[in-house]
């Protein structure tokens, strides 16, 4: 059983395939985001024009002729409309033209459990934290999905730091810009919001927006970062500890930062837990992630009949069967 | 000093003050985060919660009473009881626990984690514990936001027990009542499930 998934929530159109939990592909298209964001059309025709192109990428990576696929994936939400509509509609095509079962999937969900599956994790604690989502999750087994432990009050922790880099005039990528210029910054004291395991941004953008001009860029970086990834370390600390949790992991698009994951490392080493996160290209939107669940999912019996399978722009993770 | 017990926000000590068997609260180092962040939450957050303790008990609200407090540490009485979590109570208790939650916010204190292990039984009486996450302020919302924790924890005759004793000789008791469902109508907790 072979397994093609396809991911379109964002500016990533991605393919992945998986046979038997191995990833045979994982390729992408990506969106150049200039300085204006993300307007959802264009992004939605940049796929448009990608699809088919990252399909047979796909599938030459994998040494698989499209008549080897079994089953088709594609992230249902959370994601942007115009974007998650090409990939539903490009998945229902190959499964009508292939005759094999498909599955929609959830991005976050899908997350987590690609991180679980490269790091070997039986159970663990997660922080999922991207451009629109911050949450603290864990895996209810009597109700076969994940809990929603603490998340953030407003904004994701991804766009925060976007909506930082552009005001104070970096170039995207915002996230990888504010790290580095993190790097030779000092603090300064900003808002700092928790309320048990959930927390929020918005204070802390507002007056670190407020400073652009007046401090010195790096120190504004360095002291958003050490701030926030302070608060998430603390709400995810907590949870932990509630959990009893023996594992800690991070995924998503913020994932990738280093200081992020240093920090967290060294949370879960006090408390004797282990902490792990996938490579970056699993962190990244991508394709794998979403095969990887859609053939655990099909095995499961979970196919949708093609007339049942949609896009939800806000599908809460915690609705998600698993 | 022994060490008995860690939490998220600090350690717990059993130690001597004076003769009296106490506890000590001691938030220490976290090392995830940098010192100035570090040293600046862990002090106002102690400062907080002694200021939070000694308004409670100057209010007759049933908590620990303070021995000693330091720059990171608040020394306490060490009640000798059971967490509510624990302690099998007839449903007629939990009305005690309401009125003790209903004067805590009377005394204008919200909790910021009011579940049943955070009330210690101690004899017959009920007193609430650890106000690491506690408040001052007199919002419907925050108010809310202990109830409807409680409302999470408890199973349904409890909870309602728990409300009567909340509501009496509680005169705001209406405005919270309806940010409860209000609350609740919100997405975000309506799927919400506590560790």
């Amino acid at each position: 059983m072979a397994v093609l998934g396809i991911e379109s929530s964002a500016h990533t159109f991605g393919v992945g395939i998986v046979e038997r939990g191995k990833i045979l592909a994982n390729e992408k298209s990506m969106y150049r985001i200039t300085n204006k964001g993300m307007i959802p059309a264009e992004v939605a025709e940049f796929h448009i024009a990608n699809a088919t192109d990252v399909v047979e990428r796909a599938l030459d990576a994998s040494g698989l002729r499209i008549d080897g696929i079994t089953g088709i994936g594609y992230t249902r939400g959370p994601g942007l409309g115009p974007c998650l509509q090409v990939g539903q509609l490009t998945a229902k095509s190959l499964a009508l033209r292939l005759d094999v079962p498909i599955v929609p999937v959830n991005h976050g969900l899908a997350h987590v459990e690609i991180t679980k599956h490269i790091a070997r994790l039986k159970d663990p604690l997660a922080l999922y934290v991207s451009g629109g989502n911050s949450q603290i999750l864990k895996f209810d087994r009597k109700m076969h999905r994940y809990s929603v432990l603490g998340e953030t009050f407003d904004i994701g922790i991804g766009n925060m730091l976007d909506a930082l880099g552009r005001s104070l005039g970096l170039k995207h990528a915002w996230g990888s810009e504010i790290e580095r210029l993190a790097l030779h910054g000092r603090y300064i004291p900003l808002p700092y919001t928790v309320k048990g395991m959930d927390f929020a941004f918005a204070g802390l953008l507002t007056k670190a927006s407020r400073l652009a001009g007046r401090e010195k860029n790096e120190d504004l970086c360095y002291s958003v970062q050490e701030t926030s990834f302070a608060m998430l370390c603390e709400a995810a600390e907590r949870a932990l500890l509630l959990s009893e949790s023996s594992e800690l992991c991070v995924c998503g698009g913020v994932a990738q930062n280093a200081r992020l994951a240093g920090m967290l490392g060294a949370m879960a080493r006090e408390h004797g837990a282990r902490f792990a996160r996938a490579p970056d290209e699993y962190n990244s939107d991508n394709g794998a992630m979403i095969a990887l669940v859609a053939e655990k999912m099909i095995s499961k019996g979970m196919a949708v009949p093609l007339g049942r399978c949609g896009i939800e722009q806000r599908y809460r993770i915690d609705r998600a069967v698993l | 000093m022994k060490r008995i017990g860690c939490g998220a926000e600090a350690v717990m000590y059993r130690c001597d003050s004076f003769g009296i068997e106490a506890l000590a609260k001691v938030r220490e180092p976290k090392r995830y985060r940098i010192k100035a962040l570090d040293d600046e939450l862990r002090a106002l957050r102690t400062r907080r919660e002694a200021k939070i303790m000694s308004l409670l008990a100057e209010k007759r609200v049933p908590v620990p009473g303070i021995l000693a407090v330091g720059m990171y540490t608040i020394v306490m009485e060490k009640l000798d009881g059971t967490l509510l979590r624990d302690a099998k109570k007839s449903q007629g208790f939990y009305a005690k626990v309401g009125r003790a939650v209903g004067s805590m916010h009377r005394a204008g204190v919200v909790h910021g984690d009011m579940t049943p292990a955070n009330i210690m039984v101690v004899g017959a009486r009920p007193f609430i514990i650890d106000f690491g996450l506690a408040g001052i302020t007199d919002s419907a919302e925050e108010r809310a936001l202990d109830i409807l924790l409680m409302k999470r924890s408890l199973e349904v005759k409890r909870f309602a027990s728990f409300l009567r004793g909340y509501s009496s000789g509680n005169s705001g008791i209406g405005r919270v009542v309806e940010r409860l469902s209000i609350i609740e109508k919100r997405g975000r907790y309506q799927v919400r499930t506590l560790a």
